[in-house]
């Protein structure tokens, strides 16, 4: 179809999947990888067409002999294989982390965030934080009480507008945490379970059709929330200065150095327009229904969801 | 003929693309390292309207990165020019660091990977000693193979990379290996040698406009699998282009020296080249003298099909399993080594563990 794929094997399908600012092709032969792909973002295939893509990826199974006892799966872009062969039943996260990687290299027309976000009515709650400090876990928690998923990985914004691009993705979640959210909701939708990925154990939080077909809609940027989860703590929210905001957001941004000034500008902005916390949580229930109350108090926000 | 090479040529032909042409064009202009070029010549031409917004999304975040690496390659270079400056020891910029500091054409989008940078011969040890000292390191990936092979063979020491910046310096003494075909007279290079300045009070030489034109010939055609491959057929066809503008008899003077240097057969391939796949604009007496210094007719007509095949793929394939990038990766070595040299030196690499594809580094999901 294009001029840039390796010839495809016969039994290869596509899709063509927006993610928020992103639409991307997704290539392969494994039809498990396809009914997983489809259970996350059914709601985000395009059928129309033709159309610019900004990533044309593709997962193949690695050729030879050894498929016989223990297939692989490859990521592809570009003809190039940018990463090692993974195990050929973690090709849906290999796929999730291969496209992260992708924009992370390349999205710099964009600040990037290192943080989850979400909407409440048409305000965004930005929650940065580095692996194991909760992030996920919260901004999932959040989703399933009604609030919008933008993202639980990477908070997109225009430097010249800061406004909070959606780019609603499965929540990876990761050991601990899956067993936390299954408790916080029984109907959680959670995919497969991959026992072994780089990351440990994983299970990805399905994003509601809402978020996914709201993610062309930004949204303001309010509340700044630094969580940081710590066992058997109380939940305490208490309100962080603009100078410390402004270097904890710094720190979280994927490509602050990179983009220089305009970081620099940006992120001074979103602190200066947002109420900034420190959040210390362990009780997933108390935290989400605190964070809930932000948004309550706040007359100014319309269609806060109860 | 790819629509990368297309749009290169002439832009306006982009005027009246699908999606599924901007499709077919991302990916090599994304591989080649060109997405800035593109973006240049996209406002050039005043297309910036006729390309889908997401395409030229993607465009200014590469451009936005380059700015940011060739910041880094600036304060690097004074870096080392301060130290050089301190052993008394002259420092000539080479390549995309060169363009930088002289402010030439390709610094607009230009990517660079490492900083090339020229020492006399009898300073290259002091050189080395005094950058091992302020904090670089010799890479880790070189075994005592590959430090024979670029302290014996080479023209360059092996690779220097700061501990804390890990940006890479590459010393070298002269623009072609020692042992290789062509033998170019390094303190000819120094006498020709420019003096630039930037704003930020860095003095730095760089190469003499025909000499800068030649390296990047030599460089492109002799090197592995034409590592630089397009780009700098790019910088070649606009450094060229822009030298001509600027610089009256640019074009005999560049003859003039070729001649001196003894690189009429690179420069011939690389005038070529840049002529059938990006139209080149230059007399055709220059293209005629040029000419004269073809390979004989078959081995004229493989060169250009191989080169084509390489530069100006179709589609992008994995790229080492290429019949025709193995055919230029012999072929590099050929005319940079005499036979039983090479032999031994393909036995080896025959025989060595490949490098491993990225390591999995920690990233977002």
């Amino acid at each position: 179809m294009d001029a840039t794929s390796v010839p495809a094997p016969l039994a290869e399908q596509h899709l063509i999947l927006d993610t928020g600012p992103f639409r991307v092709a997704v290539r392969s032969s494994d039809a498990a990888f396809f009914d997983t792909l489809s259970y996350f973002y059914r709601d985000c295939v395009r059928h129309d067409g033709p159309h610019f893509l900004d990533f044309d990826i593709r997962i193949r199974r690695v050729a030879g002999l050894r498929r016989l006892v223990r297939p692989q799966a490859l990521f592809e872009i570009d003809g190039l294989r940018p990463f090692e062969p993974q195990p050929a039943e973690n090709a849906f996260p290999s796929y999730e982390w291969g496209l992260n990687w992708c924009i992370a290299t390349s999205a710099h027309r964009y600040l990037m965030l290192h943080a989850g976000t979400v909407a409440l009515g048409g305000s965004g709650m930005i929650l940065p934080g580095h692996p194991g400090s909760g992030k996920s876990t919260l901004s999932a928690a959040l989703c399933l009480r009604g609030a919008r998923l933008l993202s639980d990985e990477f908070g997109l914004l225009r430097p010249e507008s800061v406004e909070l691009l959606p780019m609603p993705r499965g929540i990876p979640l990761k050991n601990a945490s899956i067993e936390a959210i299954q408790e916080f909701d029984s109907a959680a939708p959670l995919g497969p379970t991959y026992p072994k990925t780089r990351k440990g154990r994983v299970r990805h939080l399905r994003p509601d059709a809402q978020s996914l077909m709201q993610q062309q809609v930004p949204a303001v940027p309010r509340w700044l929330i630094f969580p940081k989860y710590r066992a058997g703590a109380v939940e305490s929210l208490r309100p962080l200065d603009e100078t410390d905001a402004f270097r904890q957001l710094a720190y979280n941004c994927f490509n602050y150095k990179l983009l220089g000034e305009t970081a620099f500008r940006a992120v001074g902005q979103l602190v200066r327009q947002m109420d900034c916390y420190s959040f210390t949580f362990s009780r997933l229930d108390r935290a989400v229904e605190q964070l809930m109350a932000l948004a309550a108090e706040n007359p100014a926000v319309a269609g806060v969801p109860q | 003929m790819n629509l990368l090479i297309r749009f290169l040529r002439e832009p306006q032909v982009a005027a009246d693309w699908g999606a599924e042409q901007w499709n077919a064009f991302l990916p090599l202009a994304r591989s080649a390292g060109l997405l800035g070029r593109c973006l240049s010549l996209l406002e050039q031409h005043g297309l910036l309207d006729a390309a889908p917004q997401r395409l030229v999304d993607q465009l200014q975040g590469a451009v936005n990165q380059t700015r940011y690496v060739q910041g880094q390659a600036m304060r690097e270079l004074r870096a080392v020019a301060g130290i050089m400056a301190r052993e008394k020891v002259p420092l000539l910029a080479l390549k995309g660091v060169a363009y930088l500091a002289a402010g030439l054409p390709p610094s607009g989008w230009r990517n660079l990977g490492d900083i090339d940078l020229l020492v006399p011969e009898q300073d290259i040890d002091r050189a080395e000693h005094a950058l091992l000292a302020a904090g670089w390191m010799a890479s880790a990936e070189f075994d005592s193979y590959d430090q024979h092979y670029y302290r014996d063979w080479m023209h360059e020491i092996p690779p220097l990379v700061h501990r804390d910046r890990q940006t890479e310096v590459d010393l070298h003494h002269n623009l072609a290996p020692p042992v290789s075909r062509i033998r170019i007279d390094a303190a000819s290079l120094w006498e020709q040698a420019e003096t630039v300045s930037d704003a930020y009070g860095l003095t730095v030489q760089v190469l003499s406009p025909p000499d800068i034109l030649l390296h990047n010939a030599v460089h492109l055609f002799m090197n592995d699998e034409l590592r630089g491959g397009l780009r700098d057929v790019v910088d070649f066809r606009d450094l060229f282009e822009h030298f001509a503008r600027v610089t009256p008899d640019f074009e005999q003077r560049l003859l003039a020296r070729s001649r001196l240097l003894g690189c009429d057969r690179p420069l011939y391939y690389a005038v070529s080249t840049a002529h059938s796949l990006l139209w080149l604009t230059a007399s055709p007496e220059f293209l005629a003298a040029v000419d004269a210094h073809a390979p004989a007719g078959p081995k004229k007509n493989l060169m250009a099909w191989l080169f084509e095949q390489v530069l100006a793929p179709q589609r992008l394939s994995l790229r080492r399993s290429d019949l025709s990038n193995q055919l230029l990766f012999v072929r590099s070595h050929w005319v940079r080594m005499p036979p039983t040299m090479l032999l031994r030196h393909l036995l080896h690499k025959l025989f060595k563990p490949r490098k491993p594809p990225l390591p999995t580094e920690e990233l977002p999901g």
